[in-house]
């Protein structure tokens, strides 16, 4: 019997315009031509694609062609759908360049080893019948971290006194996250702060996106590390800091070149030049990602030695009565 | 400690033929001294190949080559006079490798750096042997340094950084 993919699609979801609905689509090898409309079929399950995901960097729109929102018409649960592209390029860190992979494999593989953790986000693999290895993932609902952060109302002081202890909090669970995979001999490849997520609801931290591969002998974790001290910089500041943010504020007359970051070197790092109030031992930790530093952080563990301690230095919230 | 047993680290690279270079110089007419090349595999990361048979292809030939460097290593200590009788290898095969080869022991993959440590003592040497590559503090810390993690960590034992 044929199947009628138009019937089928009218059946699962009746609200979806019927003269929009495309190609039943089962080899994802060709995913720029993969639209709205178009359903692709998974084993036994069909995902109807709504639209290309776009992630924001910059202020500027930048489409993933091959990442593909959906909705599973058997289920009316929505997914993301991560189909193959095996791509090899040039990640840019400050003055270094680093020769990058997307590895749908080192994903698949990720996934399987974080199942049911919710530091991570969830999802598994499946192969078309072309032999590719797509990725379905759960869509986390809740917002950037780093958004998050920023978006809080009120000055540095603020959110010193009132939000950075439980932001940590979840960023030193975050930490833990890393070192599991470390531990497992996996690397999350891609440690940025909008690739961490703030869930609705249960508050907890969750890394996504664990595509990117590339080569590292010497110190294998050495750039999970060096995004981790990125997340805290900015969580530790409520944003980054340049020049052009830091030039009109109190203390900015005593910066020097070693309080900024050892890689990007317009970023401070050295924050209790600008809030003192800062507990030093957390600025020792952040210190280690500065241009004037001379021991680098190896493991998480190393890192979260010293970070533990400093949650008991920052302003506890007051319980309720 | 004896720091006449030299255990030299060598990759496939320049700085690994000063190195090699260096050794032949010190150890080459003198007596009393032995080496050990080492070689602790590093081959290509499975996940930056879109199939087996390309990731297979590039492993054949990281070895190939590193196997060529021991060679030419080896021949140039002989040819500056360290007798072969005073000359060992140790090739360290990669856990992660394609290749089906059981052995007692392989490199995990967990830094080269520590890997020559653990060489280091598992083989009581008195002086270890590394190039370097010269890198920038902000290479050092995103890449890591092999010279600079050896140099902070041994104990006991003789450290020459061949730069």
């Amino acid at each position: 019997m044929d199947f009628d993919l138009r019937e089928f699609v009218h059946r699962h979801q009746p609200n979806f315009p019927i003269r929009r609905i495309g190609r039943l689509v089962t080899d994802t090898t060709d995913f720029t031509s993969i639209g709205y409309g178009d359903v692709i079929r998974l084993g036994d399950v069909h995902y109807l694609v709504l639209r290309d995901e776009a992630e924001r960097r910059f202020s500027i729109e930048d489409f993933k062609f091959w990442v593909k929102r959906c909705t599973t018409l058997e289920t009316r649960q929505p997914a993301i759908l991560k189909l193959v592209f095996h791509e090899e390029f040039t990640q840019r860190i400050g003055p270094l360049s680093i020769r990058s992979f997307r590895s749908e494999t080192k994903e698949a593989r990720i996934l399987d080893l974080v199942r049911d953790d919710p530091r991570f986000m969830q999802g598994f693999s499946l192969r078309d019948e072309a032999g590719n290895l797509v990725r379905v993932l759960d869509i986390i609902r809740g917002k950037r971290l780093d958004m998050a952060i920023y978006n809080l109302p009120g000055t540095h002081r603020e959110y010193f006194d009132t939000d950075l202890y439980a932001m940590l909090v979840r960023f030193i669970s975050a930490c833990e996250a890393i070192k599991f995979l470390h531990d497992n001999g996996e690397r999350h490849g891609d440690v940025r702060r909008d690739h961490l997520w703030l869930e609705s609801g249960t508050g907890t931290a969750r890394w996504i996106d664990f595509d990117y591969a590339y080569e590292a002998h010497a110190n294998p974790y050495a750039l999970d590390l060096f995004g981790l001290g990125n997340v805290l910089l900015f969580i530790t500041g409520k944003q980054i800091f340049t020049p052009r943010e830091f030039a009109h504020m109190d203390g900015a007359d005593r910066i020097v070149e070693d309080d900024h970051s050892l890689i990007f070197r317009n970023r401070l790092v050295n924050l209790r030049r600008l809030f003192p109030y800062i507990p030093e031992e957390l600025n020792r930790v952040l210190m280690h990602f500065a241009a004037g530093s001379e021991v680098f952080y190896e493991t998480v563990d190393e890192f979260l030695t010293d970070l533990r301690p400093c949650l008991d230095l920052v302003p506890q919230p007051k319980e309720e009565a | 400690m004896n720091f006449k047993k030299i255990l030299l680290a060598v990759d496939a690279s320049d700085n690994a033929m000063r190195a090699v270079e260096y050794v032949g110089d010190i150890a080459g007419d003198c007596a009393g001294f032995s080496v050990e090349l080492l070689c602790i595999e590093r081959l290509p990361h499975r996940d930056l190949y879109p199939d087996e048979e390309a990731w297979k292809k590039a492993c054949e030939a990281t070895r190939t080559e590193l196997r060529k460097f021991l060679n030419r290593a080896r021949d140039h200590l002989v040819g500056m006079g360290v007798s072969l009788d005073r000359l060992t290898e140790q090739y360290v095969t990669s856990c992660a490798s394609p290749f089906d080869e059981p052995g007692p022991a392989c490199s995990q993959g967990t830094g080269t750096a520590q890997e020559i440590l653990n060489a280091l003592d598992a083989g009581g040497f008195g002086t270890v042997v590394v190039g370097r590559r010269g890198v920038s503090k902000a290479e050092e810390f995103l890449f890591g340094s092999v010279s600079n993690k050896i140099i902070h960590s041994v104990k006991n034992s003789t450290v020459w950084v061949v730069a």
